[in-house]
């Protein structure tokens, strides 16, 4: 960011870097409210928002994993042994209940770990059908959403109305809308703020309450100059389905000559890209939008043979005039590993340079990838054409 | 040196007689499949639980993915298709059972590469030792493991998004609701007709692939004969906790592909009533499957199909008999009661269900618990299987349980289902002889009077 951070800025960067001291606050400010335990991807927040709840998505908190290392196995996704270290040393101890609505086996391990070591908490799957074809599929959708409601008003106790879950679709929608225009400012040219700084505040938009954090970033957005694209090699990042990339991956990466134009990150554009719809019955709308958003950014956790994450990645890259595209594999992400050859295989037929990082909760190599990122940066820049 | 490592000093193993006839059924039905086009017929391949009997009223030949990889690796040559996999682009540590059969898709599209026989290229037919023939469409069925359902939609993009795919989901049973439980409880009576109600879907998309009418007379008929060869199945498993064991797991995972896979006939029964009867032999005369059994354990985790043989003489070698286990007791048509052979439709859905990657732990918790008091076991042995989320995930919490309120010491050891590259020898030896010495050590203590805690 060119401009100085703003209070409100650092405030929401204290929020993506601290949720637990955030929950603290939201505490003191809503006696009796309860804190639930989101885990990605797909859960419908809006609906614990309805009900007076703070639904906080569990953030891959950097600490080294400990106790974690005895529940699950070490080739468990970082984030998954994380989670389960979460629990086992009371840093989960913040949420009152566990929700989930995806069916990733290694989330549901790390789930697992928590029903298990904490038998007093509502640890609740109301798992949404991940065969998006089936002619079957949106009823069966809609009736889980329905189920994931009932649960919430029965744990929180209090009923989501039909009008106050539309007040919490409009939240959410316009939070989503405003973070999305940064987004599509950053594809268009403006690199007003750093990939970091980005996910910074995407982070703090899964944890805040959606009014608030709308607030605080149009405070932060305030005053704000975007600065034109330099000539570093434009990337598109891709992967990292359900937690962030670390930072100082984020870093090394722009510090190599190369600047994030576009990504389809959990953290980053897969989040934010689909709106529910402000109409009709909303159990439908967010039945909806669990379906489009796997057409807006496919999924390989999904299957639907008519949504492809190769064919989206090219026409995102078109759109956005990248160069070259990063994809950040989690290590033991099985719906990455599935689907990368078809990716390099678009990629190749495209001609477009791609690097593909592995990465690790901890232990990343990040010298060496330093190496490899500036190799790719060669590489593109040689493909430039030559003024004379 | 794997050599070394493969030929223990005295073989105690005392191996079923019958393993050998039903080898024979399953070399014979491979063979059969590798030559169906020949024959006319419609090819399915298909993934997840037992949906054979669907395709064998359909009138279709069947290719069970993970069967056929687990095939290669039992037999070593699963090499050439996992490096067909390496070199599409699948890391080595994606499931070893989709990335080798992934590895067949490829080598079977270079293979048919300007002949349309849909054969696997002549010039890999030694080395992979299969020929093994490319679908018409895909069928998939996978309940539990997310990465199922994923991997048949990525054979679908392999082969060019051209032939069509029928995906079956299935709800993990979480045990949401107070009255959750195994077999029992609004989750299982809600989710069974949800899969009926698939599988009536399936019937349609069978009809429109083949062009004709489903033959419902043919799918009761078939699922008579598998119900039976269940019920003798589980007869045989019961008889295995007789001291000492006539039979083992290793005798029963031996015997997975036929109940799990090969037609449904009067030769799958007689094939089953010929284990039960032998065993029930040994029984009468006193003949046990482990010379010496002076051990009774647990084993949990897919089979290490490369070491299935080397496994089952090394156990026996300690003079341990392997009886139960997750992915025998608790898979593969294991609650025969279910089935009503006049409209099988609902039995069916339940077994896929019951997939033991399918339930929370408090249900797995439950079955190797029973298990381990019914075949009066002295400890666990986890195969801490690289590529298999599914089936570790709740592993660590088993082991917990199993000493927490059974007192049952456990002890894990690395491998895979079909990649022997992961197995660890020295980790199971090592770990194997430490727990032996402890249960020596408890014995030698003497039990506790009853109503005392083991474990404070």
């Amino acid at each position: 960011m060119t401009d100085t951070p703003s209070e409100a800025m650092e405030r929401l960067v204290g929020v993506a870097r601290d949720p637990r001291a955030y929950i603290g606050r939201w505490r003191a400010g809503h006696p009796g409210g309860a804190v639930l335990a989101i885990l990605p991807m797909n859960f419908p927040r809006e609906l614990a928002h309805a009900a007076g709840a703070l639904p906080v998505i569990v953030q891959d908190d950097q600490e080294p994993i400990t106790e974690g290392r005895a529940l699950l196995a070490e080739f468990y996704c970082g984030y998954t042994r994380n989670l389960a270290d979460q629990v086992a040393t009371g840093r989960f101890d913040v949420y009152d209940a566990v929700f989930s609505a995806d069916h990733c086996i290694q989330l549901i391990g790390a789930t697992e770990i928590a029903r298990t070591l904490r038998p007093d908490t509502t640890v609740f799957l109301g798992m949404l059908n991940s065969s998006m074809n089936d002619s079957w599929a949106p009823a069966k959708v809609t009736e889980t959403m329905a189920e994931i409601q009932a649960e919430i008003e029965r744990f929180t106790g209090n009923p989501v109305g039909r009008e106050e879950l539309g007040r919490s679709i409009e939240a959410y929608n316009r939070d989503r809308r405003l973070i999305r225009q940064l987004l599509d400012t950053r594809s268009a040219g403006e690199a007003a703020l750093s990939p970091v700084q980005l996910q910074d505040i995407i982070v703090s938009s899964m944890v805040m309450d959606p009014v608030e954090h709308h607030a605080l970033l149009l405070e932060a957005l305030a005053g704000l100059h975007g600065t034109e694209r330099d000539d570093r090699v434009r990337v598109h990042l891709s992967g990292h389905l359900c937690h962030a990339p670390r930072r100082e991956l984020l870093e090394v990466i722009e510090d190599s000559g190369a600047i994030v134009v576009d990504d389809d990150l959990y953290h980053g554009k897969r989040y934010l890209s689909t709106d529910v719809a402000e109409e009709g019955d909303p159990i439908a709308a967010l039945a909806g939008w669990y379906a489009r958003r796997n057409v807006t950014i496919p999924c390989p956790t999904r299957v639907q043979q008519d949504a492809d994450w190769d064919t989206y990645l090219l026409d995102a890259v078109r759109h956005s005039g990248a160069e070259a595209v990063i994809h950040l594999v989690p290590k033991f992400c099985e719906p990455h590993m599935l689907y990368y050859p078809e990716l390099r295989k678009a990629l190749d037929a495209a001609d477009i340079p791609q690097l593909q990082l592995e990465t690790e909760h901890e232990g990343m190599p990040l010298e060496s990838f330093r190496t490899r990122i500036e190799a790719l940066v060669e590489r593109t820049l040689r493909r430039r054409p030559v003024h004379v | 040196m794997l050599g070394s490592i493969e030929k223990p000093v005295e073989d105690k193993s005392n191996r079923l007689g019958m393993t050998r006839v039903g080898g024979q059924m399953i070399a014979d039905y491979w063979e059969d499949l590798f030559t169906a086009r020949e024959r006319g017929k419609q090819i399915v391949w298909y993934n997840g639980g037992a949906l054979n009997p669907m395709f064998q009223a359909a009138g279709l030949a069947w290719c069970h993915g993970e069967a056929f990889a687990a095939r290669l690796a039992a037999q070593r040559l699963e090499g050439p298709a996992q490096l067909a996999g390496a070199e599409y682009g699948y890391n080595a540590e994606l499931c070893s059972y989709s990335r080798t059969h992934l590895g067949c898709s490829v080598l079977t599209l270079q293979g048919t590469e300007g002949d349309q026989t849909g054969v696997v290229g002549v010039h890999d037919q030694e080395v992979l030792a299969a020929k093994l023939p490319a679908p018409d469409f895909f069928v998939n069925n996978y309940a539990g493991c997310s990465t199922g359902q994923q991997w048949d939609g990525i054979s679908y993009r392999v082969f060019g998004k051209q032939l069509p795919i029928f995906n079956i989901s299935h709800p993990f049973l979480w045990g949401n609701k107070p009255d959750s439980g195994y077999l029992r409880g609004a989750e299982w009576e809600q989710a069974s007709q949800f899969v009926a109600s698939q599988l009536r879907e399936l019937i349609g998309f069978l009809e429109h692939q083949t062009g004709r009418p489903f033959d419902y007379d043919a799918l009761s008929e078939s699922m008579t004969y598998i119900k039976r060869a269940a019920e003798l199945r589980r007869e045989g498993l019961d008889l295995c906790k007789a001291k000492p064991a006539p039979a083992t797991f290793w005798d029963w995972i031996a015997s997975v592909a036929p109940i799990n896979f090969l037609p449904g006939s009067q030769a799958l029964v007689d094939y089953f009533a010929d284990v039960r009867d032998e065993i029930q032999g040994r029984i009468d005369h006193g003949v046990s499957a482990v010379k010496d059994e002076k051990y009774r354990l647990y084993f949990d985790g897919i089979m290490n199909w490369n070491k299935l043989g080397y496994l089952s003489r090394k156990f026996a070698e300690h003079g341990v008999a392997v009886l139960a286990g997750r992915y025998i007791q608790n898979a593969f048509w294991q609650e025969p009661h279910l089935i009503d052979t006049s409209d099988p439709i609902l039995g069916m859905a339940q077994h896929y269900l019951l997939c033991p990657t399918n339930h929370g732990v408090k249900t797995l918790e439950h079955l190797a618990l029973r298990d381990c008091e019914d075949y009066d076991l002295d400890g666990l042995v986890f195969h801490s299987t690289r590529t298999c989320r599914a089936f570790t995930g709740p592993q660590r919490l088993l082991a917990k349980a199993a000493q927490d309120k059974l007192g049952l010491p456990s002890i894990f050891f690395e491998g895979d289902v079909a990649d022997a590259s992961f197995y660890k020898d020295g980790i199971l030896e090592s770990r194997l002889v430490a727990m032996l010495e402890a249960i020596d050590v408890r014995r030698e203590r003497g039990a506790l009077p009853d109503g005392f805690s083991a474990f404070a």
